[in-house]
């Protein structure tokens, strides 16, 4: 069979398909980006495609769930269940591209002194003759000994394979890089001491260069996870890894390789090399952490949900694949529980949270919501499955924080005033956004505390079958399809806010805290700084407290990663609260499901000895 | 009077709902007329919550009248006309899964469709699903999952009843979030339901019940 070739538009990109190889995988092979969040399993709809011209297969059961005759008849597909009988042009439209993302890198820097584990001495050798033919490794390591008092046991074996080239290069002039004890790499004099701090989350990667003499941020950068190509979500992930043994390993190598990238692109805005990158931290969620590490994946989302190892993890980075100093190390923070990863500890680490004084909630919003909370001197842990509604999954009109997203929405009488981002025309609504309309919604007693859509209301209309909420008409829209929101959004958006309030309530009780005593509540990640947070209280998705106890803190868990990277005092102390917090299980608690019920009411309240008690508290 | 039971049934309008009992028990009613219109007014419900327009909440609640509507009704009813019900479902989310909220509803609509549900909880080893079976002798047995990995638990438990010479005594019907035919396929069941009540018609198709 020859291979057929296709050709995706706009992007204009074309190549040939592999023999039973689906529209998407063929996309994804070639660069293109089409969404797929249930990683190609045909349930997800989001990779919607049109056949503009050539053969394909017969549509998939769930295609012909997904779209209407017309719709097929139009050649409109699903990427994932489609696969090419020849040559053919595929349309893919705007909804189903992975758009270029607002990603946050910013947050709060923290004061450490800087005590790395990698220590940089600067030698001068003398040229090697016939009377003293010392080995060249041996010279260096006898003159670090002498002049600098260190000893080294070790070599690397990548330093070592390349010493005597460099050090001939550089005229006997190096810099010698230790650390505990091994000869990790050899620098030349004029280079930098780099160190690489990395937040590795599901959708999103960050990572920041840090000057490892003096602890200084010299560039940030985020990109996307590639692995999203793979599956939105942590479980379809791990589904593709348990699956096949390629899975994995390809995970791994598309991470990776991204890694690389974004190395080589923070060290190109400081005119420096990725070799001078001298030791990396690592923080992410267990699920990614496994996975960049090859570590088994089926026992972490299967009960009990047991994580291969919870310690911190040391390897090479070259073991991982990835193209920093010969020698140097990877350190992987230590996480709390298969659902309570590295990244959460970093974020308790540089919110100082887990030496809170007075008691603290920290939480990390996203597909999955790390709670913890700080109750005299102890803290507890739980995940709640919020499920993608607040990354705009399974929401009509939902979106990912991107151009075009509706990000801010206040409804003014019957006036609807928002903001996009980009400040372009709206496309579709992200998660703030979704939050946002969800507590004007709320007040202005278009959906009741039950979250039922109210009739009789200006811009609610009946449509297929279910009430929907007109948020810009078709008029508004220049003649595009209305956006909307639909009771059954608001339904995903309850069940969402509810498993945050419950995992929250659960905590609270277990500790035996009153929620009047919570004296601060910090958010972190990306959503959670977008968030306007009285939104958030007044659906009842966070307690009822004034609002100044509020902290919006940016990408913590980056933060914390970066304290790890420059101070050996950081690392002890991630590895100390990771040992000390205990976890909580949430949905084998026998609270959850009463708690779960109240917390899907909309409006402010307040727990009050297991009871919903309405609050109005106005600041 | 029928019509007013079904709709402020499912209304959830609870004091309503009392009052048109009590009302109908004064007029020596048939009860189990009345249970029968409660039961209409749980479909409604049942749609109602299929459609997005109630939430769990409302389910609960409509339990709650529901539960007060028996308790209302029970002393007049003799043994002989005590409800007969529709057959007997052993469910349970399978091994390795601990999700509850989905199959709670199924539970809770095959119960107020008149079913005698056996649930295990979660996290249902293949072998108590199999116990289950023979001590009840249910025709009926549900497997619910959220997780993908829990496909692997369901063909497992199938297997299990299979190799208890069970398979053709029972009827097995899977759910979750992401089950589509293919899944049915792969774990051989014999059917799946969307959503609870697709459950709920698949057992009753399987009662005989119309």
């Amino acid at each position: 069979m020859t291979a057929f070739v296709i050709s995706f538009e706009p992007v204009g990109r074309r190549g040939k398909c592999r023999k039973n190889e689906s529209l998407l995988a063929c996309a994804h092979r070639l660069g293109v980006g089409i969404n797929s969040i249930c990683g190609g399993e045909g349930t997800c709809h989001a990779c919607r495609v049109q056949v503009i011209s050539g053969a394909v297969s017969k549509p998939a059961p769930s295609e012909l769930e997904a779209f209407s005759s017309q719709e097929l008849e139009e050649g409109w597909r699903l990427a994932c269940q489609t696969y090419p009988a020849s040559d053919c042009k595929i349309a893919v439209p705007t909804d189903s591209m992975t758009t270029t993302q607002r990603i946050q890198v910013e947050g709060l820097e923290a004061k450490v002194s800087v005590e790395p584990p990698v220590r940089v001495y600067r030698l001068q050798l003398a040229a090697p003759s016939l009377e003293t033919p010392q080995a060249d490794a041996d010279r260096l390591l006898g003159a670090l000994g002498r002049r600098h008092g260190v000893r080294c046991a070790k070599i690397d074996i990548g330093a070592l394979r390349t010493i005597s080239d460099q050090l001939r290069s550089w005229k006997w002039k190096s810099q010698a890089v230790v650390r505990n004890g091994e000869l990790i790499a050899i620098l030349a004099s004029r280079n930098h001491h780099l160190g690489l701090a990395l937040d590795l989350g599901t959708t999103k990667v960050a990572g920041y260069l840090v000057d490892l003499s003096d602890g200084r941020t010299l560039a940030a950068k985020g990109i996307m996870n590639p692995q999203i190509s793979y599956g939105e979500d942590v479980i379809s992930r791990i589904n593709r890894a348990v699956k096949s043994p390629d899975g994995g390993v390809q995970l791994q190598k598309v991470a990776v390789d991204a890694i690389n990238e974004l190395c080589t692109d923070l060290c190109a805005e400081v005119a420096a090399k990725p070799e001078e990158i001298l030791e990396a931290v690592v923080v992410g969620n267990t699920a990614m952490h496994h996975l960049l590490l090859r570590l088994p994946v089926k026992q972490l989302v299967l009960s009990p949900f047991v994580p291969a190892i919870s310690r911190a993890v040391e390897v090479k980075a070259r073991e991982l694949g990835l193209k920093i100093a010969h020698g140097a190390y990877v350190h992987v923070l230590p996480n709390i529980a298969g659902f309570v990863g590295a990244d959460h500890v970093s974020m308790l680490l540089a919110t100082d949270a887990w030496q809170a004084q007075e008691t603290t909630l920290a939480l990390d919003i996203g597909t999955n919501t790390e709670v913890s909370l700080v109750y005299k001197g102890k803290i507890t842990s739980t995940s709640c499955a919020s499920g993608p509604a607040f990354e705009g999954g399974h929401i009509k009109y939902g979106m990912r924080a991107a151009t075009g997203a509706i990000e801010r929405l206040r409804i003014d009488r019957h006036r609807i005033l928002y903001q996009t981002i980009g400040g372009v025309p709206p496309i579709g609504i992200c998660g703030s956004g979704i939050l946002d309309a969800l507590a004007q919604l709320y007040l202005t007693e278009i959906i009741d505390e039950g979250g039922r859509i109210m009739d009789n209301r200006p811009r609610v209309r009946a449509y297929k079958g279910q009430r929907e909420f007109i948020l810009v008409s078709k008029e508004e829209h220049n003649g595009k399809p209305a956006i909307t929101i639909t009771q059954h959004d608001i339904r995903e958006l309850q069940l969402a806010k509810a498993a945050i309030r419950t995992g929250i309530q659960v905590l609270l009780e277990s500790a035996g805290c009153a929620e009047d005593d919570i004296r601060q509540v910090i958010i972190a990640g990306a959503f959670g700084t977008y968030i306007d947070v009285a939104s958030a209280v007044t659906i009842g998705m966070l307690p009822s407290l004034p609002i100044k106890r509020f902290r919006q803190v940016g990408n913590a868990a980056g933060m914390g990663a970066k304290l790890a990277l420059i101070s050996l005092k950081s690392r002890a102390r991630a590895e100390a609260v990771a040992s000390t917090v205990s976890y909580v299980e949430l949905a084998s608690n026998p609270g959850f499901q009463p708690i779960f019920m109240q917390a899907s009411y909309l409006g402010r309240y307040r727990f009050v000895d297991g009871r919903r008690e309405k609050s109005t508290d106005a600041d | 009077m029928a019509k007013d039971l079904v709709k402020a049934l499912s209304d959830l309008k609870e004091q309503e709902v009392v009052k048109i009992v009590e009302e109908r028990l004064k007029a020596k009613e048939d009860p189990l007329k009345i249970l029968e219109d409660a039961r209409k007014g749980m479909e409604v419900v049942g749609k109602r919550f299929a459609s997005s327009e109630y939430f769990i909440p409302d389910l609960v609640y409509s339990g709650e009248i529901l539960k007060s509507v028996t308790e209302l009704v029970k002393p007049k009813l003799t043994k002989e006309t005590e409800t007969k019900k529709l057959g007997k479902v052993v469910l349970g989310t399978v091994a390795g899964d601990i999700h509850d909220i989905g199959k709670d509803i199924v539970v809770f609509m095959l119960d107020v469709n008149g079913f005698e549900v056996h649930d295990l909880g979660v996290d249902v080893p293949p072998q108590k699903f199999v116990e289950k079976i023979k001590e009840t002798g249910a025709p009926i047995v549900g497997l619910s999952g959220f997780l993908t990995l829990a496909f692997d638990s369901m063909k497992q438990t199938v297997e299990a009843i299979k190799a208890a010479g069970l398979r053709d005594k029972v009827k097995v019907m899977i759910g979750g979030g992401q089950i589509t035919d293919e899944v049915t396929r792969y774990t051989s069941a014999d059917a799946y339901g969307k959503d609870a009540v697709a459950g709920v018609a698949l057992a009753k198709k399987w009662a005989g019940v119309k």
